[in-house]
């Protein structure tokens, strides 16, 4: 089911996540945001803006994203979790 | 900015008889619909609840012209299009509601790209005069931000504001089986000198009705 792919380490999947909220939000300041705060709040992202934050995330990584996995990109700790294959039990 | 809605908005309370109508719309058959066809589809051409909501807002104006038009010297005026503005909240406070022309021409994925490309030239200040200008009728989407209904003040001199919740998991029934449902709050604010309810009432029923269709959409 899983073909291989190269997945980027945590550090690269929160700069990825970081520059993918900027694109849609250019001011976005992650200094007092937890990994554990939802992004769509904290950022005032619309669906819209989601749609925007998951293409550029998708393509920073080239990590592939389906509309399945937007449940799995609430938060920088969920975001990581699923750029780096945490918990696919492979 | 908060002057100009100030005053807009104190106008539409002043002088603008507003009656409120709402329904629950199922959104199921919607959902299932664009999860289907978005599923072999890259990110870029994937489509958003928004874009089947507002689609399906723009053909039922085309439907009821007597919502789609300006109140001006005592009586109505329809307008030259379904023009629908559409309501944006700028992320340094204030609000715009811009039009997308001809929306009841667009395809629904056609209309997904109006909305984006209206949001980031609203947010990056590079807006048409055109846009600002003439909408016809006026569409928010709060529920996007949480809210489960919006019950809206007109922006004059249009006569109706269309307004979507939050789509939330519901019990619903369907011949008295009981299921959850991904449900919205659809509601309208119309002018009552230009409309009766009863216009009001059958135009959200029309959305309601092309909203259980959408691949016809």
């Amino acid at each position: 089911m899983s073909t291989q792919q190269t997945r980027p380490t945590a550090e690269a999947a929160r700069g990825a996540v970081q520059a993918a909220v900027r694109h849609v939000v250019p001011d976005a300041d992650f200094d007092d945001v937890d990994d554990d705060t939802p992004s769509r709040g904290e950022f005032e992202l619309d669906s819209l803006d989601f749609l925007g934050f998951a293409e550029t995330l998708a393509t920073l990584t080239a990590v592939p994203i389906a509309e399945a996995d937007y449940p799995r990109l609430v938060t920088m700790a969920t975001c990581v979790g699923f750029l780096t294959g945490a918990g696919d039990g492979s | 900015m908060r002057e100009t809605i100030a005053r807009l908005m104190a106008r539409s309370k002043r002088e603008i008889p507003h009656y409120y109508l709402t329904t629950t719309v199922d959104l199921s058959a919607a959902l299932a619909w664009m999860r289907e066809r978005n599923a072999d589809l890259p990110i870029s051409a994937r489509l958003v609840p928004a874009a089947l909501l507002l689609r399906a807002t723009a053909v039922a104006t085309a439907r009821h012209p007597a919502l789609n038009g300006f109140w001006v010297d005592e009586t109505f005026r329809p307008g030259g299009g379904v023009h629908l503005g559409l309501a944006i909240s700028l992320r340094r406070g204030g609000l715009v509601a811009p039009a997308i022309h001809d929306a009841d021409r667009l395809s629904v994925i056609e209309t997904l790209a109006a909305m984006r490309d209206l949001v980031v030239r609203a947010r990056a200040g590079r807006l048409r005069g055109s846009e600002m200008a003439d909408p016809t009728l006026t569409v928010t989407n709060l529920g996007e931000q949480g809210v489960e209904s919006v019950y809206g003040v007109i922006y004059p001199p249009q006569v109706a504001l269309v307004g979507f919740g939050r789509v939330v998991e519901r019990p619903w029934s369907v011949d008295g089986l009981l299921g959850v449902r991904p449900v919205t709050t659809l509601t309208l604010a119309a002018d009552h000198r230009a409309t009766d309810g009863f216009t009001g009432g059958r135009y959200l029923a029309t959305i309601d009705d092309l909203l259980q269709h959408p691949e016809e959409l």
